[in-house]
This record gives C-alpha cells, sequence and structure tokens, in this order.
C-alpha cells in the first residue's frame, strides 16, 4: 500500500528532508519513498540513493552512433560501383562532419531515451501519484500493512499533513 | 590515374583563332542547346559550352585581340566533382568529366565551383520554336529545367568512333574523333586527340614550348592546352 | 540587482503566465491572419517557381546562388539564439537567464524549420531532394558525403532534432501541470505531450541531468552546425570565399543575429503578453551587453577577413573587395557596417542610451545588418570570377523577395500559435529562481 503525506507552507523543503531522514532510519528503503512536488527539489542524491548513469549512456550512445556511422559511409561507399577516376572511393576527411554529426545525435537520441527510463516515464502499471498543488510537496512511502504505522509516525514527526494511504490493502 | 586506354584532351592554337565563332555554332547544333533571346542572354542565361573570350590589349590604333575559346577543362583535379551531393558530376576512366543529367538535382555547388565557369545551368524547360526541333541531334539527350550542363568533349562521337573502330576490327587512329568544334573551325585552331598517346597530334602540341592552360595554379589539371601566340 | 517580481506567489505566476493561452483577443487574431496571408502569398511564389521553373527567380551564371542561400544562412543564423541562452547561460550558471530561456528556444526550433527548407527551396529540380538521402533504391545511386551540401543536411537535420528535445524537456513539467486544468482538446494534447509526468524526485532529478548534458551536446552541436554552413562556402575556390576565416565568423554573426532576434521577441512578448514584472529591464541590460559585446566580436572578425584580403592584394580577390567596399556593392557594405556596429555601439554602449526601446532598435539594425552581411558574403564573389569575361550582375525577382518576407511572416505565424498553446516562460524554472535569488 501506498501512504501519502503533504507538507505545506514555507519550510516545507526541510521538514520534507527531516522525514526522508527519519524514513531512513526506520529502514524503509530508498526505492520505496518518492517526493512529489511542482518544481526540482534538490534533494541530495545520496538521501534517497538516486544515482545517475545518464552521462554514461550518452558517451556510449555517442560512441555506439559513432562507429556504426562510419562502418556505414565506409561499406556503402565502397560497395556502390560508384566511377570516381582517381578520387578516393572513401575519404575520412571529407566525411568527418557527418560522422562528428551523427556521433552528437547518437548522444542526442541516447540522452532522451535513457531520461525517459530514469524517470520512469510512458511505463504501464505505475502507482498512482498524489495530486500536487503549487507550493505543496508530497512524499508517498510504499509500505506493507505493518509499516504503515512507522511510515505515517515518520511523516508526522516531520510535521506533514493529510496523511492517506492508497493503493491496495497489503 | 586510371589505366584506361584513351585519356582526352584538346590543343588549341590561339594564334590561329580568328574569332569566328563557328565552334559555338557547331557545337549548338550538334548537342541541342537550348535557346536563348536577347533578355534572357542580358539576364546571364545564354547557354554556350564553348565560348570565345576577348582579351583586349593597348590603345587604338594599336589593340592587340586575342580569342580565347574556353569549354569545359574536363580537370582531372576537377573542383565541381566533390561538390555534388548526388554524384552527379564524375570522372569517368577516359578522363572526362561527366554531367549525368538525370542525376541532377540542382543544387548548382559545381556551378559556382567552376573556377571557368563554363557550366550552364537549365533555368526553365528548353523551347525550340518549329521548326528548330527537326534539327535535333539524335545522338544527344534534351536536358529539362533545373538540370546542369556543359560541354562533354562530344562524347556521342568519341562513343560513336569507338564502336565504329570496334566494328571494322581497328583501333582507334589519330584524327579519328572529332568534337563538332574541332571539326568546324575553318582556321584547324583546334586539335583533339588522345593524351595517352604520344604520338597523337595532340600530345606534341601539348608539349610545346607555347603550350599554356588557364588558371594553372588552381591545380585543376585541365586537359586543354592554349597554345599562346608566337608574338 | 533585484530580480524579484512584484507578485511572489505561486497562484500569481501562474495566472500571468497561463493567462495568454485562455482565449485569443481580437488583435491576436488579425495580426495572426495578416502575417498568415503573407506566409501563404510566399506559397503561392515557390509554387509558381515549381510550376515554371527555377528561372522565375533572378538567379543567373554566375550567381548560380542568390537571396535563397542568403536566407538559409540567415535563418540558421538566427537559431542559434536559443543555443546562447540556453547552453551557455545554462552551464555558467547564471540565473538571469530563465524568464527567457523557452523563448529563446522555440525561435531556435521554429528558425531551423524555415533555414531548413531554403535548401529545398533553391534546387532546380526540388521535387527531388529526397535524393540526399541515403536510402537504399535499384538504380546504384548514392549521395555524395563528400559534398558540403551533404553535411549541411546531416547537421541541420541533427541540430533540429536536439533542439525540438531540448525545447520539449523543460515543457513537459508545465504541460503537465496545464493538463490539469485545461479541458477539451487541450486537455488531451497537453495530457500526451506531458508522457505522463507525475513530479516526482526521480523525474525531477532525471530532467536536470538531461537538461545539463543536452546543454553541452547542443553547444558542441550548434557550434559546428554554423561552421558546416559557412564551409558550403568556404571549401569552394571561389575568390574571398576560400577563407578559414569563415568557421567563426559565421558562428559569431549567427550568435550575434540570434541576440538580436531574441531581443526583439523579448520586446514583443512583455508587451503584448504584459510580462512587465518578469522581464525586466535588468533582463534586457544583460542582453543589450551581450548584443554589445557580439557587435564588437563581429567588427574583429569583418576587420580581419577584410584587412588580409586587401594587404594580401591577390588580384582576383582585389576584385571582390573593390566591388564589396566601393564598386556595385559598396552601398551595402557601409549600411551593413553601420547597422551591425554604429547603432549598436552607440545605442547600447551609451549607458544612458541604453533601454527596453533603444535595446530593440538596435536589435532591429543589426538583423538588418547580418542579412546584409550574407548577401555581401554570397553575391559578390560570385559577381566577380576568376575569368573577367565571366562576371554577372545579380537582381532579385519578386519570387525572391515574396519568399524571404514569407519567411518572417511565417516565424511570426509559428511564434504566435506557440504562444498560444503553451507559456513562453517555463514556469517551474522561474518559481525555483524566485525563491533563490539570482
Amino acid at each position: 500500500m501506498y501512504l501519502n503525506g503533504e507538507f505545506r507552507f514555507g519550510d516545507a523543503r526541510e521538514r520534507v528532508l527531516r522525514a526522508l531522514q527519519e524514513l531512513r532510519e526506520r529502514g524503509f528503503a530508498a526505492r520505496d519513498v518518492d517526493v512529489f512536488s511542482n518544481e526540482p527539489l534538490e534533494i541530495p542524491r545520496d538521501v534517497l540513493e538516486r544515482r545517475s548513469h545518464m552521462s554514461f549512456a550518452a558517451v556510449t550512445g555517442a560512441v555506439l552512433f559513432c562507429v556504426l556511422i562510419i562502418g556505414f559511409v565506409s561499406f556503402t561507399q565502397y560497395s556502390y560501383p560508384l566511377i570516381t577516376g582517381g578520387m578516393p572511393l572513401f575519404s575520412f576527411w571529407a566525411t568527418g562532419v557527418v560522422f562528428y554529426e551523427i556521433t552528437m545525435l547518437g548522444a542526442i537520441l541516447t540522452t532522451f531515451c535513457w531520461f525517459l527510463k530514469e524517470a520512469g516515464l510512458l511505463r504501464r502499471g505505475r502507482p498512482p501519484a498524489p495530486d500536487v498543488e503549487p507550493g505543496m510537496i508530497c512524499i508517498r512511502v510504499r509500505c506493507r500493512i505493518e509499516q504503515s504505522v512507522a511510515a505515517q509516525k515518520s511523516l508526522e514527526a516531520a510535521g506533514a499533513t493529510n496523511i492517506q494511504s492508497s493503493g491496495d490493502a497489503r | 590515374m586510371s589505366n584506361s586506354e584513351h585519356r582526352w584532351g584538346m590543343a588549341i592554337d590561339l594564334d590561329r583563332c580568328t574569332g569566328c565563332q563557328a565552334c559555338v555554332t557547331a557545337c549548338h547544333a550538334e548537342n541541342n542547346l537550348p535557346l536563348s533571346d536577347p533578355e534572357s542572354a542580358a539576364k546571364g542565361r545564354a547557354v554556350h559550352w564553348i565560348r570565345v573570350d576577348r582579351y583586349y590589349e593597348g590603345e587604338f590604333p594599336n589593340i592587340r585581340v586575342k580569342h580565347v575559346p574556353v569549354l569545359c577543362q574536363q580537370c582531372d583535379e576537377a573542383p565541381c566533382e566533390p561538390v555534388c551531393p548526388v554524384y552527379a558530376t564524375y570522372h569517368n576512366e577516359e578522363g572526362l568529366n561527366v554531367q549525368v543529367y538525370n542525376r541532377c538535382v540542382g543544387t548548382r555547388y559545381c556551378g559556382n565551383n567552376c573556377p571557368y565557369s563554363v557550366r550552364f545551368f537549365n533555368w526553365f524547360d528548353p523551347v525550340w520554336p518549329s521548326p528548330l526541333e527537326l534539327q535535333h541531334n539524335p545522338d544527344v539527350s534534351i536536358r529539362m529545367g533545373g538540370v546542369m550542363e556543359k560541354c562533354t568533349f562530344c562524347i556521342q562521337r568519341i562513343k560513336r568512333s569507338k564502336d565504329d573502330a570496334a566494328a571494322e576490327s581497328r583501333p582507334l587512329k589519330d584524327g579519328d574523333v572529332k568534337p563538332a568544334c574541332v571539326q568546324s573551325c575553318p582556321a584547324e585552331a583546334m586539335v583533339f586527340g588522345d593524351l595517352n598517346d604520344p604520338g597523337s597530334k595532340v600530345s606534341q602540341l601539348a608539349e610545346s614550348g607555347r603550350a599554356t592552360r588557364l588558371l594553372e595554379e588552381l591545380g585543376t589539371k585541365p586537359k586543354v592546352f592554349y597554345l599562346q601566340k608566337a608574338t | 540587482m533585484a530580480t524579484l517580481p512584484a507578485i511572489s506567489s505561486d497562484e500569481g505566476i501562474r495566472r500571468d503566465l497561463w493567462r495568454p493561452l485562455a482565449g485569443a483577443s481580437s488583435r491576436y487574431l488579425i495580426v495572426l491572419c495578416v502575417l498568415s496571408a503573407v506566409a501563404l502569398w510566399g506559397l503561392v511564389a515557390w509554387g509558381y517557381q515549381l510550376y515554371r521553373g527555377i528561372g522565375v527567380a533572378g538567379i543567373r551564371r554566375p550567381v548560380f546562388w542568390g537571396f535563397y542561400l542568403v536566407d538559409f544562412v540567415f535563418w540558421i543564423g538566427i537559431s542559434h539564439a536559443g543555443t546562447l541562452i540556453s547552453a551557455i547561460l545554462r552551464l555558467t550558471d547564471a540565473g538571469w537567464r530563465k524568464p527567457v530561456t523557452r523563448a529563446a528556444e522555440a525561435i531556435t526550433v521554429f528558425a531551423l524549420m524555415i533555414g531548413g527548407l531554403f535548401p529545398i527551396i533553391h534546387l532546380g529540380r526540388a521535387w527531388l531532394f529526397f535524393w540526399l538521402f541515403p536510402y537504399p533504391n535499384s538504380r546504384l545511386l548514392w549521395p555524395n558525403v563528400r559534398s558540403p551540401l551533404m553535411w549541411d543536411v546531416t547537421a541541420i537535420s541533427t541540430y533540429l532534432t536536439g533542439s525540438t528535445i531540448y525545447l520539449f524537456l523543460p515543457l513537459i513539467p508545465d504541460v503537465a501541470q496545464l493538463a490539469k486544468r485545461a479541458t477539451g482538446w487541450r486537455r488531451r494534447m497537453y495530457r500526451m505531450l506531458s508522457l505522463g509526468w507525475t513530479g516526482s524526485d526521480r523525474e525531477w532529478n532525471a530532467l536536470e541531468s538531461a537538461m545539463k548534458l543536452m546543454a553541452g551536446i547542443i553547444l558542441a552541436v550548434a557550434v559546428s552546425v554554423h561552421t558546416v554552413v559557412a564551409w558550403d562556402f568556404s571549401m569552394a575556390v571561389a575568390p574571398m570565399w576560400h577563407s578559414s576565416i569563415f568557421g567563426p565568423y559565421f558562428v559569431v554573426g549567427a550568435i550575434f543575429s540570434g541576440i538580436a532576434a531574441l531581443l526583439i521577441v523579448m520586446a514583443l512578448i512583455r508587451k503584448t503578453m504584459h510580462l512587465e514584472e518578469y522581464l525586466t529591464p535588468h533582463h534586457f541590460n544583460n542582453l543589450a551587453k551581450l548584443l554589445l559585446l557580439m557587435s564588437l566580436l563581429w567588427l574583429y572578425f569583418t576587420v580581419a577577413e577584410n584587412l588580409t584580403a586587401w594587404y594580401g592584394n591577390e588580384p582576383k580577390e582585389m576584385n571582390v573587395f573593390g566591388a564589396r567596399i566601393r564598386g556595385n556593392f559598396g552601398p551595402y557594405f557601409w549600411v551593413m557596417v553601420l547597422c551591425n556596429f554604429v547603432v549598436p555601439f552607440v545605442l547600447l554602449g551609451i549607458r544612458k542610451l541604453r533601454n527596453i526601446l533603444t535595446a530593440t532598435i538596435a536589435s532591429i539594425t543589426v538583423l538588418i545588418g547580418m542579412w546584409l552581411e550574407r548577401f555581401l558574403i554570397v553575391v559578390p564573389t560570385l559577381s566577380y570570377g576568376r575569368l573577367a569575361a565571366t562576371w554577372g550582375r545579380y537582381t532579385p525577382t519578386w519570387v525572391e523577395i515574396s519568399i524571404t518576407v514569407a519567411t518572417f511572416a511565417s516565424m511570426g505565424v509559428l511564434y504566435l500559435v506557440f504562444a498560444k498553446l503553451f507559456p513562453i516562460i517555463a514556469i517551474w524554472e522561474f518559481e525555483t529562481q524566485s525563491e533563490h535569488e539570482d
């Protein structure tokens, strides 16, 4: 089941951080906790263990596209029976610009696709998300029934209001 | 370079050229060149695969004129070839710079990059008022609007001569192939032949002390040799 | 300097930035109709050109490239507006950029779309433009990747893809919020575009990482794109084209014209959408200072190009140089210097004179000057080729002028529609800013 707690008013961000600290201390896994807001909160990454491999993915995508385009161009240039009268069939520097552009295209597309993956967008069967109003921050904790009391205590200690549960009771 | 049998080249003796423009007319007739009227010529739309440039030196009455027939130089390192995005212009094994009309999409980059400005563009579909269309040469295609064209060294005549020689089971002799301009020159100022054949007239003229090439410093390696005036 | 708007509540910001999205005033509709009519006329002109043949344009031998190439370079140049603001300022964490980013990125995408049309418009057989793409066919045909025009194709496609993604990414949170309050077809559209965004911290983290990465990538691509467009010219052996200065010169000119376009757009939306509290004189001051800086940089490159040509005294180059400075193109050259350097320097360099109105005037003159600069790059070199017997003069026709004007109108149309569908200022970025002082 999911437990949602709302944090309103000026110091919401600090209280949310306190609540996250509490939840972690009580043993809730980072992947079970989500924070919802209408603007980026800049929670330090290690608080909720959100590690990002996006740079690595982008570089990998770029390298992959680079290899593919060089292979594609050289293979097609050599395999088409073109008559050039002495001009080399494949010229790396004359076509280098195209390789660079397609490499960057690879980085762009990979970044976008990785963003979709890391954000979890376009995925089916996502758990219901709380409706966040402007200025409000919401914490959603996934927990079993037995843990719900502990979760509720953590949230209340940090000053959450309107604590509700949703989802299937388990 | 290629190991083909032939390498076509031309030598033009500027001492003999009178600027009569018979070559220009012959080229028009042979290659189905589009017509132009005074209005389009004034707009720079006239098409002359070979043209006669006139250079004047001195003041009247001591003027000296040099007539220079300029046609596609069939450069061995043609600047027009690498820049065509669709490979519409390429270099064949006999050293000719070939324009493929069907492939051209009309970006006109080749025209900009040719330092001799020997490339011409079909701005519209060509029109020949009756009965001029009866004069068309069936060996040469009609180009549509949007396509680049230029001198081909009368590649249809080269092909015809090669076919005739093969039919008669003999090799091509020097002087067998005569592009329209070479054939029509009354002063016999133009010579066409095989640069691979050291005995051909064009090879010998190319070695002459008077032989120069246009804009040689650009490194385009043109294959038209201009024999400068002796005086 | 204070940048906080008078209204600091989130509701207030939403009200101001979402107001333009509801309904359309009669003034908006009239302007939209007029601009659409002009754009449509351009389409008619192009249709006429396709029907009759490209000879209806003024281009000729030896000036095989004319207005269309000038417009092409000009619009690709304008597209660097978004790149500069979003990417460079984002990378240097300059907070004042925040209200300006989406407007700039929108300029980029639309300018690229318009500029990318010109390689098709200027073709002699435009209906065969797809031959420039490598597709399998049974005729043994393949594009020549050696050609700078093919480099153009890949560069602009990459940049357009990247810019669209770069515009779309920060739009997602805004669109998700709009979806909650919209009705009807708008709600469906916003829901679809929001990709199921819920505002979780995972999503925000991913967005921030992606934006940082994209900023760096898009910067690298943008520099290469305009360099590649410049190399269309400098790879040719034509006099005064074959110069290594073209790459950097064009990039600088692009950023220059991009900032000018952005300033004009900002001034327009500030006035018409009543965003005076969000686009403050502080923003315009910063943009104006950037414009002045780019003007000086442009001057440096112009002097460098012309001084080296003149000092080298190479005859074929001197023909072109003379024509540009004092010959047939002389008047255009000096108007260009006036528009690109003198007017911005006076209006923006003298602090007393620098305000939003004068900055807008300076930007308009910069756009005129930059268009003239592109013209002076393309046409004089071709008019005065290496063989004097081939020289010729170019005069544009109504077709080219119509299409040129229509592109400006279509930019207006695209922008008007965009501003009606999406908030022109990124609300979530702006709210973050209003909490942490710039």
